[in-house]
């Protein structure tokens, strides 16, 4: 039985924040959940696709965000709870749906959780959410803790159901990814047959009544918020200094004010409903205060809320000022901590604290390097994209034209790195690796004569690839696109999709195939094996050089990790280090300098490259481009 | 330490002296030939490396090398030491047409082979879409289909290098001056070769003004021939200045001034039009249609050379005296041309094409009065 699924209401579980969210979903009653994976949201349908079969769910990773939320909506139209899951940039894909939907309004409740990404962490931008709950009028929940996690999404369907419209949960990666005591609530399990009510069309139209309407909404989950026990006060009556936070940012801010003694100089007014402000509750707080401290993450959301709200109002409020990340007291980029506020508190109330003596964080430092082994970010040993990067930086250098890879969203990102022979020129969206190759296949007509390579990986493709594969086909482009099909959602954690024949539940699902698809899209198709790196660099330059058109080269090898849990070696390697040229000149450690799979290690003592057997995972393209043969292959 | 690699970038590469010899090809994996280039594949860093030392435009110490290969300093300053001249061609009839005078090369090759002097030789061919490359021929049917000139520059010592070689061959190598200049490289060199230089034990050089870029040559034939396929293609010098090519059936001629555009860069700085550091030089005889132009420069040369002769695989000729001196003139105005091309580009002073301020001087000033 799964930790989220335990029917033991009063019990105090721990859970990781994904996985109160989805407790919280369980204890909403919801149906459907869909979601595409996107780090560090994943968990959240991760964990529900484990009860979707004992709790009679319908829980799906869908193609695409947009996808997701329109098949959680669409429960959501007839009368079940939906919830839909997302990474911030998925929020972008999603956003023209959603921003339609805020006028249609919904039927059961519907709740949209995002999790940010403070930092970037694991994603190509830092972007805050939220901006999309002011943009489409939407209530807007942020959880502080593990045990709000759960609450907040459970309520959360409440209150889109009370409102008729969808409800933003957002989260950010300490939430999400931490773990906390969570006590559970009862499961209910209703049975409902779902009905649309054909009487009340679903539709945006007409856009001003509705737009009307949606305010009204907003106005109303406003006067509910004033309310709200996600939103309380710790601190003196006349505090010298009042934060004001939300999310993460509640625990940093507690833990500063704690360790630096400040709980009669510093109230701590912490806002779970942050969008639209709980007016009345923020105006009683401003009243009593002259300083204001913002402590959130990513972007001053509630920092200009308030500064806005209190423009209106500063006629009966009299001078504050306002200290966060708009006016540079905060960092306004990365990720924030609970030394970060220490350190701001400390400059504002002019307070002194010596954290750990100085030595100790360097000693700390020192231990932790000697166990932990450095490694820089790279691909696993045996990835097929290391030896697929190293075919295209090898075809891009004898082509001699300044080529490049126009790159895309998934673990082959890091081929703009030193593991992908920093081949990578463009990242940006899902499917914009293709997109921007399509357009500059359009330039040759001005002269252009680089050549580019996209790349995508599966579940990129089914994303958004073939939109700009098809775009490229019907204007004429000139593309090469090499699809790594690595037969996973490796990025994320392993989610199938369409090409893998199971759905999340682990039921089997139709496999579409991606070489029919791209005929279809009127791509020329060829396939081959990243592991044969000749072959590979070969094809790619003749598809560079001699084919017009619109191309996909399907580049075929399982995921490392998963064939590692599902197959044995392909090869057991040895280096012969009799042949092996080492440092000199014909060589120069072409595989532990160049390669650098972290299959290889160069032995110190020998002055000769080895096989770390515990690493390596046997694919044999070592092998290949030792240029001494001293590696050898055997098949096992 | 010689800069190794990254010396081959900034003094060769990067001032697109680069000839694709293929001495520097084969021996590791950062190197590679591609369609008449020499492409850098990955970043080697070490300090010393065969790919400079061996490189015709890297440095070059003439009296040096002169002095380890011939015993004595560099002073034949027109056409470099000379035991012989003559001028000769090819008995055997087979060689007729395809190859690309007067057939010599290709006999000498051919005796070698069979006299056992040599196992297998190095050879130029045409690959596909013309691509020069190198050929190890170990008979009479490999040495026909390398017959006949190629003028693009290619990588002809890659094979050298790559082999396949048992270990124990005796090697022949026909190439363009710049090769042979990579091979007294090579053999005089004091890094550990892992090539198999010590067994080469026979170098016919060709004469050489300059050759051209593959891709850009191949792309003026497509432009101008389509398709078709290109079959002999020849240079007939001054007064014609000329170059001919079968194309389909028919034979065009196309003024040396429409493909001096594609002429190699690194070809203006080569100060060596007769392959100087050769066993025996071949080239053609002007103004004599089906004859060739021999230098033997060593022993083992003249001994090829009087073996074809006894056995009758050539016959040959005193050259008359003017077309010496024109091929001494012409050999000197490449040199002259060369050491400025040099000077423009800075290398004369880093120690690129080493020779003494006097001989300099003399060559500028004698290759002027016959010019
Ligand atoms: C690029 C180039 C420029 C030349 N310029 C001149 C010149 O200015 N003046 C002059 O007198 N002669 C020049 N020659 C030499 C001339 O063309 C003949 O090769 C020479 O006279 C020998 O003739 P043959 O009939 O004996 O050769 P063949 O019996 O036909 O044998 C020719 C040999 O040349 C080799 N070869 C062909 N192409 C190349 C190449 N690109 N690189 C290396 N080896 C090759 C082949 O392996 C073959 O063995 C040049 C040759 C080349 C390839």
């Amino acid at each position: 039985m799964s930790i989220i699924s335990q029917d033991a209401p009063g019990k105090t579980v721990l859970l990781m924040g994904n996985e109160a969210i989805a407790r919280g979903a369980l204890e909403a009653g919801i149906k459907v959940c869909a979601a595409y994976p996107g780090n560090p949201s994943s968990e959240i349908t991760g964990s529900l696709s484990g009860v979707a079969d004992e709790f009679g769910l319908h829980v799906e990773w869908s193609v695409n965000e947009k996808v997701a939320l329109e098949v959680a909506t669409a429960a959501s139209f007839a009368g079940l709870r939906g919830l839909c899951t997302m990474k911030q940039n998925g929020l972008n894909v999603a956003s023209d749906f959603l921003l339609n939907l805020n006028l249609s309004g919904c039927e059961a409740g519907l709740v949209l959780v995002v999790a940010d990404d403070p930092g970037a962490l694991s994603s190509t931008n830092e972007e805050d959410s939220r901006a999309f709950a002011k943009l489409g009028d939407f209530p807007l929940l942020e959880p502080a803790t593990f045990q709000e996690a759960k609450e907040m999404t459970k309520w959360a369907f409440d209150l889109s159901e009370d409102l008729g419209l969808p409800v933003l949960v957002r989260t950010v990666t300490r939430v999400s990814h931490a773990r906390g005591n969570v006590l559970l609530d009862e499961l209910p399990r209703l049975t409902k047959k779902p009905l649309f009510d054909t009487s009340k069309p679903r539709v945006a139209l007409p856009v001003l009544l509705n737009h009307e309407l949606l305010r009204d909404k907003l106005r109303r989950a406003g006067e509910v918020f004033e309310t709200s026990p996600f939103n309380f006060f710790r601190g003196p009556e006349k505090p010298e200094l009042l934060i004001i936070t939300c999310g993460s940012g509640w625990m940093y801010s507690l833990e500063a004010v704690i360790n630096l003694d400040l709980s009669e100089r510093v109230g701590i007014l912490k806002i779970g409903t942050t969008w639209p402000l709980p007016e009345q509750m923020v105006l009683n707080h401003l009243k009593k205060v002259k300083h204001v401290l913002f402590v959130e993450e990513v972007n001053p959301f509630l920092e200009n809320s308030v500064k806005e709200f209190f423009a209106q109002n500063c006629g009966d409020l009299g001078v504050k000022r306002f200290s966060g990340k708009a006016s540079g007291t905060l960092p306004d980029i990365g990720e924030l901590s609970p030394d970060i506020v220490i350190s701001r508190l400390q400059d504002i109330l002019k307070v002194s604290y010596e954290p750990l003596p100085a030595e100790y964080a360097l000693r700390a430092k020192e231990i932790s390097a000697q166990l932990v082994p450095e490694r820089p970010l790279g691909f696993c040993a045996g990835c097929p994209h290391r030896a697929t990067y190293w075919a295209i930086k090898n075809a891009l250098a004898l082509d001699g034209r300044n080529g490049f890879v126009a790159g895309d969203i998934g673990c082959y990102s890091l081929g703009m790195g030193p593991s992908g022979f920093s081949q990578m020129k463009t990242l940006h969206a899902m499917g914009s690796g293709a997109g921007l190759a399509g357009g500059f296949g359009q330039l040759n007509a001005f002269g252009f004569d680089q050549p580019v390579i996209a790349v995508c990986g599966d579940s990129t493709f089914y994303h958004a690839v073939m939109p700009a594969l098809t775009n490229a086909s019907y204007n004429k482009s000139n593309l090469l696109l090499l699809l790594l099909d690595n037969s996973a959602t490796a990025m994320t954690g392993f989610q199938p999709h369409p090409g893998t024949g199971k759905t999340a539940t682990g039921h089997e699902a139709p496999i579409l195939d991606l070489e029919v698809i791209c005929k279809a899209l009127g791509a020329q198709v060829e396939m081959g094996d990243p592991f044969e790196v000749e072959g590979t660099t070969e094809t790619i330059l003749r598809l560079l050089q001699d084919v017009e058109g619109v191309k996909v080269l399907i580049l075929r090898r399982e995921c490392a990790l998963v064939r590692g849990r599902t197959q044995k070696k392909l090869f057991n390697m040895e280096v012969e280090q009799d042949l092996c040229l080492g440092e000199k000149c014909g060589c120069n450690r072409l595989c532990t300098r160049v390669f650098k799979c972290p299959g290889l290690i160069w032995d110190t003592i020998a002055d000769r490259a080895g096989i770390d057997e515990a690493i390596c995972t046997g694919c044999g393209v070592c092998a290949d481009i030792c240029p001494s043969l001293a590696i050898r292959k055997e098949v096992v | 330490m010689n800069g190794g690699f990254r010396a081959l970038e900034e003094k060769v590469f990067d001032r697109d002296l680069c000839v694709s010899c293929g001495a520097c090809v084969s021996l590791c994996p950062y190197l590679r030939s591609w369609q008449g280039r020499t492409v850098k594949l990955d970043d080697c860093d070490l300090a010393e490396g065969r790919c400079f030392d061996y490189c015709p435009r890297g440095r070059v110490d003439l009296d040096e090398l002169h002095r380890k290969l011939f015993g004595g300093p560099y002073k034949e300053m027109e056409i470099g030491k000379v035991l012989n001249v003559f001028m000769a061609r090819a008995r055997d009839s087979v060689w007729t047409g395809k190859a690309q005078n007067g057939g010599v090369v290709s006999a000498l090759t051919d005796l070698a082979i069979k006299e056992g002097i040599i196992d297998a030789a190095v050879l130029t061919g045409r690959g596909t879409n013309l691509l020069p490359k190198g050929h190890i021929a170990t008979d009479r049917e490999d040495i026909f289909a390398c017959a006949g000139s190629i003028y693009t520059s290619g990588p002809t010592l890659e094979a050298l290098n790559r082999g396949p070689w048992n270990g124990d061959e005796r090697i022949g190598v026909v190439g363009l001056p710049c090769m042979v200049l990579a091979l007294a490289k090579m053999r005089t060199s004091s890094l550990e070769t892992q090539t198999p230089i010590d067994r080469v034990e026979m170098v016919i050089g060709l004469f050489c003004t300059w050759a051209l870029d593959y891709k850009s040559f191949m792309a003026f034939l497509r432009e101008r021939f389509g398709d078709l396929p290109i079959g002999k293609v020849d240079i007939a010098p001054p007064p014609e200045r000329l170059m001919k090519i079968t194309a389909g059936d028919e034979l065009h001629h196309i003024p040396l001034d429409e493909v001096r555009g594609f002429i190699r860069s690194g070809c203006h700085v080569c100060a060596d039009m007769t392959s100087e550091f050769s066993d025996i030089s071949v080239g053609t005889v002007e103004g004599e249609e089906g004859w060739n132009t021999l230098l033997v420069r060593t022993e083992r040369g003249e001994e090829l050379v009087k073996l074809a002769e006894s056995q009758t695989v050539i016959e040959s000729r005193p050259l008359p005296g003017d077309k010496l001196s024109h091929l001494r003139e012409a050999s000197l105005l490449k040199k002259r041309r060369a050491i400025d091309a040099m000077r423009d580009r800075g290398g004369l002073e880093e120690g690129y094409l080493t020779l003494s301020q006097e001989l300099i001087r003399q060559i500028q000033s004698e290759s002027k009065e016959g010019a």
